[in-house]
């Protein structure tokens, strides 16, 4: 062999292992998203009998009902601005069920047309979901009810339905409708002043205002005040209102999707500034007369 | 064989005679300069501290969870990581035995007073134009004012032969030639900006594309128009800060130095590296310096060819979400995942959850940031100004596919308009963010 042909056969072999070499550092496979754990869906005795993963929006569209599932899935998402007449205040369903009804702690619909016709304590009788939905545009939305049949009711039922996927009734997904907290604390509305100024005054304002975009919808809704939820309202009560702020307030801080929310607050805390904001001035219910009737309060309820 | 032979031989004396450059040019291409400083100083201490801010000194010298200034944050490279040093005044593992000579030549020349060549990891290329009085006032406030800390620095993770620094005396003798700040600029502010731009703040570092060797490409503004036009560092795209359509036109000063000063306006905020720099350097400036900084980055002229305004297309994207008309591409992820902050109109709120639409991160030249932070989320700097410090979630979850979708859509969405983003630029940012060194992720606050 010549020194110019092993020279020759050197650079080829070195070009070769460059190659190699530079296609393995280069060669990435493709990374994609992990595929998410399923919740349990469990029977009566809390058994798992199956998994339900929550379903992405894009597939709505294959539904037979997409039209009225989408529509409801709006009005959810912006009652006040599409439901002007039912809607007496700045906010939405999903101002307080959250990353639309799919969030565990953030009052989730995954489970709701299961759940009805279900007794209610607070009405002490068996309601529909219609009349349960109809409740909230009453006292958490301050507003007027929506005919059971209209278009709009449907469209909301036709959404939670498409939620619960293939789950059917007489069992439930595992998912928590609000997170624990401590009854036995004594909330300190004083300590809750300060701790909203520090927590959730930069979003809902120092007054309770909330904030308006510039088309004059609410970004953040108010909490107390004319424009928000009045005495009636679920979250007018102490420690459900506490139970909320606690899980799925403040939204945005830390880095776990959706929403970044909770965590922040101790059980004091959330109950400390749920105190002090459920009982700033708000809208009175006419309704009120007719709750609880026969049965003993909640020893939060406003009246 | 003679050839070969031949070969072998010129090559093993050219690395020996290279070598033997590499290790003179400590003695004549950057030689120590003595001089006396007065380190008990009360008002130079002050100065260099302020300096120091300006420098941003403490961000890179700080591991997170570390004690400030000593050193041990792992900067990844594509040879391994590096690991920033101990800069506090212990004697023993610190800087506590270095001169005013070793100093100034450590900031400003990258070379260490054992004659090691310095990674370029230290922005010394910027910082050789800090003027002598300055870099005294840092040499006072090191040694002085900062809390000593015993704590070893930590070698790299490079292998032999990589891991050999006489090669770097090479790269600095083609790219990190001593220099002097000079300016043709005659107003006062426009000239501290310059020097606070070009210099200690070595915005240029992150902002200024880099070359083969990985040089910077400018150092400071020229015919070229290279300056600060724009880098992708970490997977983070350090954006044009260029007077340009796709740069810092869409800003005023004042938002610019709003910026700067709380690390958010009412359009945007800061999240990845650039929360670091608020958060360590530009919110302790004075005013006065964030202006001149402003009005200096708006004299920037736009590249060759380059818009010098952004020009927005008509916004149809908030009328056709507001009638629920989700026929777009990753118009339904958007109004599934993103829409509950950044809203309809894609304007956010102010000061707390940036604008989508007209915010030039958006559509920056390079998608990089905004792949990342979609991602991996991001942090906004914690700063004097607002009580609450917000962070975007990660949105990893979901895939390849839906995100590169809500991207375009974000991206030509409101009258922005972006180049396409792919299914694998997705899947590249994963691999670039598995690959990062553990401490480069932004606090998890839960």
């Amino acid at each position: 062999m010549t020194s110019r042909s092993l020279l020759f056969s050197g650079i080829a072999i070195t070009a070769i292992i460059a190659a190699g070499g530079a296609f393995i550092l280069m060669h990435q496979p493709t990374l994609d998203a992990p595929v998410g754990d399923a919740i349990a869906v469990l029977d009566a005795n809390g058994k798992r009998i199956g998994d339900y993963r929550v379903p992405a929006d894009s597939t709505i569209a294959t539904e037979p009902n997409a039209e009225a599932i989408l529509l409801g899935k709006r009005l959810l998402n912006e009652t006040a601005r599409l439901l002007p007449a039912n809607v007496g205040n700045g906010l939405n369903c999903n101002s307080c069920h959250m990353g639309q009804g799919k969030l565990s702690d953030a009052n989730p619909y995954i489970n709701t047309t299961n759940t009805y016709p279900s007794f209610n304590p607070r009405a002490n009788r068996e309601i529909e979901l219609s009349m349960r939905i109809n409740g909230c545009l009453q006292r958490s939305m301050n507003g007027k009810p929506l005919a059971a049949d209209s278009t709009e009711m449907h469209a909301m039922l036709s959404y939670m339905n498409w939620l619960r996927q293939d789950v059917v009734k007489g069992t439930k997904v595992a998912v928590r409708n609000a997170g624990p907290i401590d009854e036995s604390l004594v909330p300190d509305p004083q300590r809750g002043r300060t701790i909203y100024a520090a927590q959730c005054a930069a979003c809902h304002g120092a007054n309770g205002q909330g904030m308006k975009d510039q088309a004059g919808d609410y970004i953040f809704p108010p909490l107390w005040g004319d424009d928000s939820f009045n005495i009636g309202a679920g979250l007018a009560r102490t420690y459900k209102a506490a139970q909320f702020v606690k899980y799925a307030m403040p939204p945005a801080m830390h880095l776990n999707a959706p929403l970044g929310a909770g965590g922040v607050l101790s059980d004091q805390d959330a109950l400390d500034v749920a105190e002090f904001f459920t009982h700033m001035p708000r809208p009175d219910f006419a309704g009120k007369v007719n709750d609880w009737k026969g049965l003993k309060k909640p020893k939060d309820a406003r009246y | 064989m003679r050839v070969f032979g031949k070969l072998a031989l010129l090559a093993i004396c050219g690395a020996a005679a290279s070598y033997a450059v590499a290790l003179s040019t400590p003695y004549w291409f950057k030689p120590k300069a003595e001089a006396h400083v007065d380190v008990t100083d009360p008002s130079l201490i002050q100065q260099g501290e302020y300096l120091a801010h300006a420098g941003d000194c403490v961000a890179c010298h700080t591991a997170p969870g570390g004690k400030p200034f000593a050193g041990g944050l792992g900067m990844q490279t594509p040879m391994g990581t590096i690991y920033s040093t101990n800069i506090t005044p212990d004697r023993t593992t610190g800087i506590g035995l270095y001169t005013y000579g070793d100093f100034e030549r450590a900031v400003r020349k990258g070379i260490r007073p054992d004659g090691t060549h310095l990674y370029p990891a230290m922005p010394y290329v910027s910082y050789a134009v800090v003027r002598d009085d300055d870099v005294k006032a840092l040499y006072a406030y090191f040694m002085s004012s900062v809390e000593k800390a015993r704590q070893v620095n930590q070698p790299t993770t490079m292998p032999w032969p990589l891991s050999m620094r006489w090669p770097l005396a090479w790269w600095q003798l083609m790219f990190a030639q001593p220099r002097d700040f000079t300016t043709t600029a005659t107003d006062p502010q426009f000239e501290r900006g310059a020097y606070l731009v070009e210099g200690l703040a070595h915005c240029g570092a992150c902002h200024t594309p880099r070359g083969i060797a990985f040089q910077e490409t400018a150092l400071a503004d020229g015919p070229n128009s290279r300056f600060l036009s724009g880098s992708v560092l970490e997977g983070w795209y350090a954006k044009n800060l260029r007077d340009e359509g796709t740069g810092l036109s869409t800003w005023t000063t004042a938002e610019i130095v709003d910026f700067l000063k709380t690390g958010r306006n009412d359009k945007t905020a800061a999240f990845g590296s650039m929360s670091d720099v608020v958060e360590h350097s530009t919110q302790h400036l004075l005013t006065e310096d964030l202006s001149a900084i402003a009005s200096y980055l708006k004299s920037l002229k736009p590249r060759d060819g380059r818009s010098p305004t952004s020009q927005p297309k008509e916004d149809l994207t908030t009328a056709a979400l507001k009638a629920g008309d989700f026929s777009a591409p990753g118009a339904t992820s958007y109004v599934e995942h993103c829409a509950v902050c950044h809203r309809m109109d894609g304007k956010g709120a102010p000061r707390i959850y940036p604008a989508l639409a007209g915010n030039s991160m958006v559509f920056a030249d390079d998608p990089s940031s905004l792949i990342q932070v979609t991602l991996a989320g991001g942090r906004m700097p914690k700063t004097t100004h607002d009580a609450m410090v917000f962070t975007m979630p990660g949105f990893s979850h979901l895939p390849n596919r839906e995100i590169a979708e809500v991207l375009n859509f974000i991206r030509n969405g409101w009258g922005n308009h972006g180049s396409q983003i792919t299914e694998a630029d997705i899947s590249r940012m994963r691999h670039e963010i598995a690959r990062k060194p553990k401490h480069y992720v932004p606090g998890d606050k839960k």
